[in-house]
Formats: structure tokens, sequence, C-alpha cells
């Protein structure tokens, strides 16, 4: 594997954003002007009706943002699993435009009324978004 | 040929003033893209009756900016690799693009601090705003007041090395992040260069 010290250093930067996300359940403190959510208030709406609760307190960003964070962990640690599986091949992007696609379709799907998205389904959607832009860059750190 | 061995060259060894105007350029242009999307939504819900939504103008910016800001490291990448040479390793791309995230929230935040000498009363305007839509939420009483309290401490509480302490590192990462899927995009590899 190449580059192990940037893929190290990612690795304990995304592990870190998702624990920040989690918000003050678990960092202590109460939710509303928790430093948790100052730290993501420039990249996340952090509407309170659309952001789970973890251990009694809001977390720190909306489900689908965390969905994102956590699919790009999950894509960051499969890296080194899938070696020949990437290498020179086309399937990672595909599949990254196909989850940008779902979100499109979902946030449109929702604007317009034509059905109601959920926690759940926001945080599902957002899950392969955020590991398929892991993933799409995994072949860079393979050494063959 | 040359010129292809003199970018190669270029690629292998890491020079900051070679990188300085992708992220300058495109730290420049997405903070100001960011700062006027800011601004719209602000004097937005500054001007409007308060509706007790969670969903006010002001939430909203901050989603539109992350889309619209996201992309920069990526951008950055593509401009490097145009203008001064197509070959680029990832760790370099990597650090483009967190630099360019940061150079987005250090541009944003000066521009945000000089607004405030057009409009002296933009940030108080805006927490009133905030306050009132939160006031006319139906929330239980003491839930909406401490609501209230955090949402005013946490907009008053905001310097200027604060804001940049705590408003870097989220955006670098991910600006860092597309800046790498950039690198796979837009620069060749090593095993590309024909002679």
């Amino acid at each position: 594997m190449k580059y192990k010290l940037l893929y190290t250093g990612v690795l304990i930067a995304l592990s870190l954003m998702v624990l920040f996300s989690l918000g003050s359940g678990i960092w202590g403190g109460e939710a509303g002007g928790h430093w948790t959510e100052q730290l993501f208030r420039g990249v996340c709406h952090q509407i309170p009706d659309r952001t789970f609760v973890f251990m009694g307190e809001l977390m720190a960003v909306n489900t689908r943002c965390f969905g994102i964070f956590l699919g790009l962990l999950t894509g960051w640690g499969l890296i080194p699993l899938l070696k020949n599986r990437v290498f020179k091949k086309k399937w990672p992007l595909a599949c990254l435009l196909f989850a940008g696609l779902l979100q499109i379709i979902d946030y449109s799907g929702n604007l317009f009324l034509l059905w109601e998205n959920t926690n759940s389904s926001r945080f599902l959607l957002g899950l392969p978004l955020g590991m398929f832009s892991s993933i799409v860059i995994a072949d860079l750190f393979q050494s063959t | 040929m040359e010129m292809e061995e003199v970018n190669q060259e270029q690629g292998n060894s890491f020079s900051f003033s070679a990188y300085w105007p992708s992220i300058a350029i495109v730290g420049a242009i997405f903070s100001l893209i960011s700062f006027v999307i800011g601004l719209y939504f602000g004097y937005q819900q500054i001007n409007s009756e308060p509706t007790g939504s969670f969903i006010s103008p002001i939430m909203i910016s901050s989603g539109v900016i992350c889309l619209a800001t996201a992309f920069a490291g990526m951008l950055a990448v593509w401009h490097y690799t145009k203008e001064v040479s197509p070959f680029m390793k990832l760790g370099q791309g990597a650090l483009v693009g967190f630099l360019t995230g940061a150079a987005i929230v250090i541009f944003s935040t000066v521009l945000n601090e000089l607004w405030l000498l057009i409009d002296p009363e933009y940030t108080e305007k805006l927490i009133e705003a905030t306050i009132a839509n939160v006031e006319a939420m139906d929330l239980p009483a003491d839930a909406r007041d401490d609501m209230v309290d955090a949402m005013a401490q946490s907009m008053r509480d905001q310097s200027f090395l604060r804001q940049l302490f705590i408003g870097i590192p989220v955006p670098g990462l991910l600006n860092m992040g597309t800046a790498m899927i950039g690198v796979k995009l837009f620069a060749k590899k090593e095993d590309e260069i024909s002679f």
C-alpha cells in the first residue's frame, strides 16, 4: 500500500470528525451552542427535527451529514481491503455518481412534495455517497 | 518531451510557490460565493417575519454554502494541473485541498468582518431575527429559553481568531477529500508519461 502516512492521518481525522459529529451527548454539556455544533456550523444546517438524538442530546450534524461522514469513514476503512477490486476499475466512480444522483432525486422529490423523506432515509442515502467518495480514490493507494 | 520532463520534476518536488496561485484564486472565488450566499440568506432572515419554522433562511444557508464550497479543493487541483503542471501526487493534492478549504474560511471571515464596517448592526439584527424565529416556535418554554440563550451566546462569541480556529478543520478536511478525487480525475500519474 502507498501513502501510508497520508492514509493514517486521514483515517484519524475522519474518525475524529465522526466522534465530534455525535455532539454534546458524548462530549458533555447540552445541545445548543455546544462546541461540536460550532465546529460543523459552516457545513451543516443542523435543523433539530432533522437530527438524530444521541445519548439524550441532539447530535451536532443532521442525519444526511452524519450518514455522509460515517460513509466517508467506512469507505476509508475499506481501502486497504479492496486492493485489486478497484485498480483501474470504473465501478467506484459509477457508484459515486449514482449515489450523488440518488441525493438529487431524494431532495427534489421532497422539495416538490412527491414524497416526504425521513431521518432514516436521509441517513441511509448519505451513507453510500460518503462511502463511494472514499472508495473512488482507493486505487491511488494500491501499490500494483 | 522536455516540457514533460520539467513538469514531472515540478510534480515530484513540492514547492509552495507553485501551489499558492491555485489555492488563492480558487479560495478567493469560493469565499466570495459563500460570503454572498451567507449575506443573501442573512438579510432574508432579517427581513422576513418569524415563522417559527426550524427551516429558516440562516439554517438553509450553511447547507448551501457547504455544497458550494466542498468542490473548491477539486477545482484548485484542476486549476493547478491546467496552469502549472499536469503531474501531482496524492499527498500534494490533499494539502492543496486542505489549504484551499482554509483559504475559503479565512477570506470569507475577513469579508464578513469588512461587511460589519458597512452595516455595523448586521450581527445584532441577525441575532434578533433568529431569536424572534425561535420564540415563535411551538416548543416548551424552558426548551425555548435554553435554545435562545445558547444561540445568542454562540452567535455573539465569534471573535476573529475563534472563527478561524473552529471554522477551518471541517471544511479543510472535506476539501482535502474532493482534492484527492481531483488528483484521480485530473492529474497525470508517473506511469502515464509518454516518452
